[in-house]
């Protein structure tokens, strides 16, 4: 079944939609509400994805199954890189990530990267959410289609 | 044998993409008129055909050859059509135009949203697995005599 | 190791899940965003169009068909391979009209609506509607000018989900300026 175009697909049209019906100042609200949307269906993920297992040993193990059984499940391939400062931050490298394999492998169409990562920065802080971590995510790129996630972990 | 150049039209007629490689003489005139000129051809060309087959046809329009080239023509379902000239020795591209549809253009073209269907192709990201496919491909690798 | 397994569950199940996820997270965005019922109808019917336009090119790639003869075709090939081939349903063509350019999909499992309950007073949504509009979409791309609307919906408690498609009219090619 070709289902995995059906969602990216949709995922392009989700932020196309948003852009169109948003003024030109308000970006800001463009990209908060597409990590709103994105922050339900990670939270609604993960709930599906755990329901019947045992929880997770530590917070390493949570960024453990980020990096590897969910990120399979939505882009297909684990994050190429994990790295922590052991201080609560965690930067999770994917270097394919797959909204930009079809964009662009260099810097032609930068400026509208940030729209295409807000809904996954969602969607890790919606799956974080559920299994009991709360944090903020960001994400930055240099060269496509190679990306940086960062997740600090809000403590507290 | 050689591959001199390639061209995408959607079905409003506009050039989407126009690339060369081997092409040693230019029409004398502005791209935009050569794009207009191949477009009303190919149209006139399809509908003649059409018209005069003795019989109910597929496929239609294939190709033409003349004693110095041979042109390639690949047309989806979807009204897009994709024009390659090759010299007299490449034999039948149908295969390698279908294969630059289903894996560049709906890779690199229809999967970026920044790229419009119906305005000409500007992704280099495109443009460069064009050329890198067509670059691979073995009726390319000899030299133009 | 068997924890490793057990935590991720069935993949293929929940890969069906994230499109459907995602859609209901879009849909309670449009509800939040409009007030009106007919309007998040209508904003869906639109974003579908648009992945209509592009999904049938993904279609004609991997499925190699060339352009149907008649309506009948058609309808057998959206529902034996395009439906299949992205939602993994065959939904039951039927009620043809009489001159043959009228027909409903029968859909009894839609996984658009896996998990879903209507909210509260959204009689009017259709909550699946950006489905008419990817098919209107896909349609108009190889020449088809069509309508495409819900008529039953099990989301509503009827018994079956019902999508009837009308053929308006064949699209032709743009004639090249100076042509007849």
């Amino acid at each position: 079944m070709a289902d995995e175009i059906l969602f990216e697909l949709l995922h392009m049209e989700i932020v196309g939609h948003l852009q169109r019906s948003s003024q030109k100042d308000e970006q800001d609200q463009c990209i908060a509400k597409l990590e709103s949307i994105g922050f339900r269906i990670g939270q609604s993920l993960a709930e599906r994805f755990t329901r019947d297992c045992s929880r997770f040993k530590d917070e390493l193990d949570t960024m453990k199954f980020v990096c590897k059984d969910f990120w399979n499940t939505v882009y297909k391939k684990q994050i190429d890189n994990l790295r922590t400062n052991h201080q609560g931050v965690y930067v999770l490298q994917d270097n394919r990530f797959r909204f930009l394999t079809h964009i662009s492998s260099g810097k032609q169409y930068m400026e509208a990267a940030p729209k295409y990562l807000a809904l996954p920065c969602g969607m890790i802080r919606g799956a974080l959410a559920n299994l009991g971590v709360n944090c903020v995510v960001t994400a930055e790129v240099s060269t496509m289609p190679a990306c940086k996630f960062q997740i600090q972990i809000q403590r507290g | 044998m050689t591959i001199f150049d390639f061209y995408i039209f959607d079905r409003n007629g506009t050039c989407l993409c126009y690339a060369e490689w081997n092409r040693k003489k230019q029409s004398g005139i502005s791209k935009d008129e050569e794009y207009k000129l191949m477009y009303g051809m190919l149209f006139s060309i399809k509908s003649f055909v059409n018209r005069i087959s003795p019989t109910d046809i597929k496929d239609g329009f294939l190709n033409f050859k003349t004693s110095k080239y041979m042109l390639h023509f690949y047309e989806t379902p979807s009204g897009l059509k994709l024009i390659m000239n090759t010299d007299l020795g490449a034999g039948s591209m149908r295969d390698v135009l279908h294969q630059i549809y289903s894996t560049i253009y709906v890779e690199y073209v229809v999967k970026n949203p920044l790229c419009e269907l119906d305005k000409p192709i500007l992704s280099e990201l495109f443009k460069s697995k064009l050329d890198e496919f067509i670059r691979s491909l073995p009726v390319f690798a000899s030299k133009v005599s | 190791m068997s924890r490793q397994t057990a935590r991720a569950g069935d993949p293929r199940k929940v890969n069906g899940e994230l499109f459907t996820l995602t859609y209901g997270a879009l849909v309670a965005q449009l509800l939040r965003d409009y007030e009106d019922d007919e309007e998040v109808n209508k904003q869906l019917e639109k974003m579908g169009y648009n992945i209509g336009v592009r999904l049938i090119e993904d279609f004609l790639a991997r499925s190699n068909t060339s352009r149907c003869n008649d309506f009948r075709e058609t309808s057998d090939i959206i529902s034996r391979l395009g439906f299949k081939m992205y939602l993994g349903i065959t939904p039951v063509i039927s009620n043809w009209s009489p001159a043959g350019d009228e027909f409903s999909l029968l859909i009894e499992n839609n996984p658009l609506s896996d998990f879903v309950e209507l909210p509260e007073g959204h009689t009017a949504l259709n909550y699946s509607n950006i489905l008419c509009g990817v098919l209107k979409g896909a349609l108009e791309m190889v020449q088809m000018d069509v309508d495409v609307w819900f008529v039953q919906d099990q989301l509503k408690g009827d018994n079956i989900t019902e999508i009837r498609l009308k053929f308006i009219k064949r699209l032709d090619d743009a004639v090249p300026a100076g042509e007849d």
